[in-house]
């Protein structure tokens, strides 16, 4: 075994996040390691890699232990990440980001010095043809992905570990990506593969490692299990506590919101869609299907946006979100502390940011009403009123995100909701909270519209589920012939097993 | 030609065709009478340059690690006094007790803003205000002058027409700046760090060390500006504030350093750097009053922090799609 | 008002205990001062208070929304001075007026920028200190500019005990707090300051934002060169030069965060006190001018390294 990791557990604070997971890899072998949103998949890596240290268990190179500290000593072991997030200075050439934070490159050079063993990397991924002195911010995210590969190959890489990196990548990207990942096992390379469609573990990978809330529950070889099987050992447990019961929609689930045409430019191409009043719609696909993109658009959040978007027959204006807001459109966002919360301000404060109209009189605020409604609103999403002048960064995540939700509620006319992932980075006990809140807003008769890439999710959660893929839109389907090999189909448009 | 045009005018090359208009415009407002090509005239950009061309280079610096050092004014006339307290019996020790303040004062702005992750503006305002008040105090508020008459003299005395050992001083910096930008793993560092920090520091280079140096870096550079400004006037003053912020950037920025960093090159500054002077001393040539060339560097400053801004893209299509009305 | 209580006693932090206990140490230092509650000393620290004060205001607006400081609000009350002036032919309310006008558009035409394309705040404000300068001494040749009418000599006088100017700068103090916590432009300020992106999901107008913070930081600039032209009787390029520091160093010093978002103009009020009080007590003690420059430098410096605090979390 080239890498070996035994009875890696860790904690954080009182949350168990990985228990006594084992993972090896040979060299000249890829091996895939799947499980869901907080599985504890990145929580692993981040051992291996040296950016968080394992309460207990051990790893092993070559079979002799390994102490890893800091990324510094994985490197040095040969350990190298390719994450999702690229660690390429945009501005810097293919070469300069080769030997980009490389310590071995001594303090004066010249350039043509190092490009020779550039060149060889470069060769060995499968990017001969591409120019040393060419921008790297220039190039599609699938090469820049395969320059940083080539990076890890010139700092001798044994083990390489991919995060997720066809999600965001075409077809022809993905397939150059496999060529060059073929190439490196024939090498010699072990490489740890993290990937969500598992169509590619079949595709690509010798063997395949599940985690489920952090521990190990499959180990096989790739020919020794099938797609169902893979499916089931990942997912494990009944859909069901979690998630509120269904309403059965109502009889007269007038079309609410009806989308014409909707597209944003390399994004969305063109997608039509409706939603009912009641009902949770949820769009579902991988990073990269527009999902996103599509979502906030209709929040007026995207400036190149174009279509048709009516509301009960109203047209809505796309492109600015105090239109759409005044048509009754609300937005949720994932990216909580980026876009979604004020941290530094209060929960009053957070709550009220949206709804300020209902308070001003000729531009004065009422600021006795603010108090009250916003006591008020706390209480609705189930955060503590006397907490009110806490400042929200020292709130946990599923209470920020209540407090999102809170500032929906402002006396309107029940409108639309539309939510991007409103759970990620939200613990389960939260997440329960959350799925009650949402289903209370379709009670009222709002009309929710969900982006989320956690089938699981939506299979609990949705009324409807829209898939979406490559920026259009697969299928609509009522909830009830929603299956999970349907949407994985759907959204990764590989055949199921 | 459109491609010529698109080239000539992109950022690695804007710089050197627009001081080659510059020049063309200056050659024509002189009538042909070659004034502008007598050595004197050149003689004098250069001299200008050398006031400059060094601050320009250090606000240039900390620019591209998309940081903004406006301590710069401050440091120059505190370097400068320091040198003329310090070289009254030997010039020497005022030389490198100026530059030792210059690269502790930077050195210290460049630890705070690291350590402490503070942003750079708030920082190096406090030691701008700090030095600036230091140099009031070194020299009691008022002009104090320098008594080596003769170094001045030597400073500035032509050499091969154009230059002087002031200008020679300056040029040599920059060539050093260049070297360490083309030919070192610090200069690609540099500009790493300034594209994307978090990525490069995810790639392993240590951003915060080549923050601080950049910091410690400007203030020397500023300091090597001050001592060679006061010892070629022969004086030091606590000069107003402003006066040498506004062109020190403007060099940088038409000079193609971009205000959201990593973008830029020694080179680049300096021909920034000359298109000031050539502007200067033409305008004095052609008779214009020197208001001409503030409103002119004000509103190149403008035009290119537009275009330099995140937003432009965004607000154009907005504005596009909306006045087709779709 | 037990949300207010509870507001204080959250705050009661170190940086807290440190402020009230600067404070407190500098006021039994002034107090230890001879000289420091003479009638002539008192009156020339509020008067002193009174023109940076307005400025600061106007400042504190511009930090809050997000955008640090602007260069040029030095520039634009020399300018505004020049302007009320030169208008002054055409009565004192016209003159007031135009001035107020000229000073907002001036100081909103940054925002406008900054607002809109996100230019980077501090360049833009170079460059539009720059252009004020270069186009006021086009225009003015760098003459001093004499009144073309008259009328304001009561600028100069007092009511009840104080001198005009301070009624005038609490007004525009008590104007800017009242925006800030009363009105919808106001919370829109602060939530831009807050979060950018933020601001903008939940349908704040985020450049009107921006270009209100400017334009209110351009009229209190612009009341401040009417003061201070009122009280030269006369204006030029020179008198409010070195204001932007001071305004923002007041700003700093009073406890408005540097990165936005928090704050309110009372505090920056409180810092322009403190930093007056200081240069007054120096002054009494026999330091020169130079020292108070040196001691504003380094209280702004400690200043912002102490709200690092709130940042490194």
């Amino acid at each position: 075994m080239l890498l070996s990791a035994r009875g890696i557990g860790k904690h954080y604070g009182p949350v168990e996040v990985l228990r006594d997971v084992s993972l090896s890899v040979r060299a000249g072998e890829i091996r895939a390691l799947c499980g869901e949103n907080g599985a504890g998949k990145s929580t692993l890596v981040k051992i291996i890699t040296g950016n968080q240290p394992a309460d207990s268990g051990e790893i092993t190179i070559d079979g002799v232990v390994a102490t890893i500290r800091s990324p510094a000593d994985a490197q040095k072991l040969g350990i190298a990440l390719v994450s999702q997030e690229l660690s390429l200075a945009p501005n810097l050439s293919v070469l300069d980001n080769i030997w980009l934070g490389n310590e071995t490159v001594p303090l004066w050079h010249r350039r043509r010095a190092l490009a020779e063993r550039a060149r060889a990397a470069l060769d060995e991924v499968g990017l001969e043809g591409l120019r040393l002195d060419r921008q790297v911010g220039t190039l599609g995210i699938g090469r820049q992905q395969l320059v940083e590969v080539a990076r890890m190959l010139t700092r001798d890489a044994r083990i390489l570990i991919l995060d997720e990196p066809t999600a965001t990548l075409s077809d022809v990207e993905i397939a150059h990506v496999f060529e060059a990942l073929r190439r490196l096992r024939a090498r010699g390379h072990a490489i740890i593969y993290i990937t969500h469609r598992l169509g590619e573990v079949f595709e690509v990978c010798d063997s395949v490692s599940v985690l489920r809330n952090g521990a190990l529950v499959g180990d096989a070889a790739t020919g020794a299990i099938d797609r169902a099987g893979l499916i089931s050992a990942m997912l494990g447990r009944e859909l069901g506590e979690l998630y509120p019961p269904p309403r059965a929609a109502p009889a007269d689930g007038r079309p609410a919101l009806s989308v014409r045409a909707l597209a944003v430019p390399d994004m969305v191409h063109g997608i039509d869609f409706s939603a009912r009043a009641g009902s949770l719609t949820c769009l579902a696909g991988q990073i990269g299907s527009g999902v996103t993109e599509a979502l906030r658009a209709l929040c007026g959040l995207n400036e190149a946006a174009t279509g048709e978007f009516t509301i009960g027959g109203r047209r809505v204006p796309l492109r600015s979100v105090g239109r759409a807001r005044a048509a009754g459109v609300r937005f949720i966002s994932e990216n909580r502390a980026g876009e979604g919360i004020f941290l530094r301000l209060t929960i009053a404060e957070n709550l009220l940011c949206g709804q300020l109209r209902r308070f001003s009189r000729g531009g004065l605020l009422r600021r006795r009403a603010m108090r009250t409604i916003a006591g008020e609103l706390a209480a609705a999403v189930a955060v503590r009123p006397a907490r009110l002048d806490v400042v929200a960064a020292d709130l946990s995540g599923g209470n920020q995100q209540k407090l999102a939700f809170g500032r929906i509620i402002d006396g309107a006319m029940p409108g639309v909701l539309l939510m991007n992932e409103p759970t990620r980075g939200v613990d389960v006990g939260a997440r329960a909270e959350i799925y009650r809140l949402v289903r209370r807003f379709c009670d009222e008769g709002w009309c929710v519209v969900m982006a989320s890439s956690d089938l699981e999710e939506v299979m609990g959660l949705a009324d409807e589920v829209i898939t979406l893929y490559r920026g259009r839109v697969v299928r609509q389907v009522g909830r009830a012939a929603v299956t999970m090999h349907g949407l994985l189909a759907d959204i990764t448009q590989q055949q199921a097993a | 030609m459109m491609a010529l045009c698109r080239n000539a005018f992109a950022r690695d090359l804007r710089p050197y065709t627009l001081l080659g208009i510059v020049i063309v415009i200056v050659g024509v407002i002189d009538h042909g009478t070659g004034f502008f090509f007598r050595g004197a005239t050149l003689f004098s950009i250069m001299q200008i340059f050398a006031t400059y061309g060094l601050v320009s280079l250090a606000v240039g610096l900390s620019l591209l690690v998309r940081e903004f050092d406006i301590s710069v004014a401050g440091m120059v006339s505190l370097a400068g006094a320091v040198a003329v307290l310090a070289g009254a019996r030997d010039p020497w020790l005022g030389v490198g007790l100026a530059l030792l303040v210059g690269l502790v004062g930077g050195a210290a702005q460049g630890l705070i803003i690291t350590r402490l992750g503070l942003g750079s503006v708030g920082v190096t305002l406090g030691g701008l205000l700090s030095f600036q008040g230091l140099t009031y105090v070194l020299t009691g508020n008022q002009s104090i002058s320098f008594d080596h008459v003769e170094l001045a003299l030597a400073l500035n005395a032509p050499i091969g027409v154009v230059l002087s050992v002031r200008s020679m001083i300056v040029i040599a910096a920059f060539v050093l700046a260049a070297v360490v930008m083309q030919f070192s793993r610090v200069g690609r560092d540099i500009l790493a760090t300034g594209g994307d920090r978090r990525a490069s520091t995810m790639a392993g280079v240590n951003t915060g060390g080549i923050v601080f140096g950049v910091f410690a870096a400007s203030g020397l550079l500023c300091a090597l500006s001050g001592v060679v400004l006061s010892y070629g006037l022969a004086a030091a003053s606590p000069a107003a504030l402003s006066d040498v912020l506004a062109p020190a950037a403007a060099g940088a920025i038409i000079g193609g350093v971009s205000v959201v960093g990593g973008r830029g090159r020694p080179a680049g500054i300096a021909a920034g750097v000359l298109v000031l002077c050539v502007l200067r001393s033409g305008l004095n040539a052609a008779g214009a009053s020197a208001d001409m060339l503030d409103i002119a560097t004000g509103l190149v400053l403008l035009l290119i922090a537009v275009l330099d801004a995140p937003e432009l893209a965004r607000r154009l299509t907005e504005w596009r799609l909306h006045r087709r009305g779709a | 008002m037990t949300g207010a209580l509870l507001r204080v006693t959250r705050a009661a932090s170190p940086a807290l205990l440190l402020r009230g206990g600067g404070g407190g140490a500098l006021l039994i230092w002034a107090l230890l001062t001879p000289g420091f509650l003479s009638r002539l000393s008192l009156l020339s620290m509020l008067s002193a208070i009174s023109f940076v004060g307005c400025v600061t205001v106007g400042m504190g607006f511009i930090t809050i929304s997000g955008n640090i400081m602007s260069l040029a609000l030095g520039a634009t009350v020399s300018a505004a001075s020049v302007v009320f002036m030169a208008s002054l032919g055409a009565g004192l309310v016209p003159a007031v007026l135009i001035a107020l006008l000229f000073g907002a558009a001036i100081t909103a035409a940054q925002g406008v920028v900054v607002g809109y394309f996100r230019a980077n705040a501090i360049l833009v404000s170079i460059a539009a200190l720059t252009l004020i300068l270069g186009i006021a001494a086009h225009l003015t040749g760098g003459e001093r500019i004499y009144p073309g009418g008259d009328g304001f000599a009561f600028f100069k006088g007092r009511i009840w005990m104080l001198p005009f100017e301070t009624w005038l700068f609490a007004g525009c103090a008590l104007a800017g707090q009242a925006i800030l916590s009363f009105t919808r432009i106001g919370r829109d300020i602060i939530m831009t300051g807050s979060n950018r992106e933020a601001a903008r999901t939940v349908g704040v107008d985020v450049p009107i934002a921006v270009i209100a913070a400017y334009a209110i930081a351009g009229a209190t600039s612009a009341l401040a060169g009417i003061l201070l032209a009122a009280r030269y009787g006369s204006g030029d390029m020179d008198i409010g030069g070195g204001y932007e520091y001071r305004a923002i160093a007041a700003v700093l010093v009073g406890g408005i965060a540097i990165r936005g978002g928090a704050g309110s103009v009372l505090r920056g009020c409180a810092g322009v006190v403190v930093i007056t009080v200081i240069e007054m007590v120096l002054r009494l003690r026999g330091y020169g001018e130079e020292w108070q420059y040196l001691i504003t430098g380094l209280v702004l410096l400690g200043v912002v390294m102490a709200q690092s605090e709130g940042t490194r979390r």
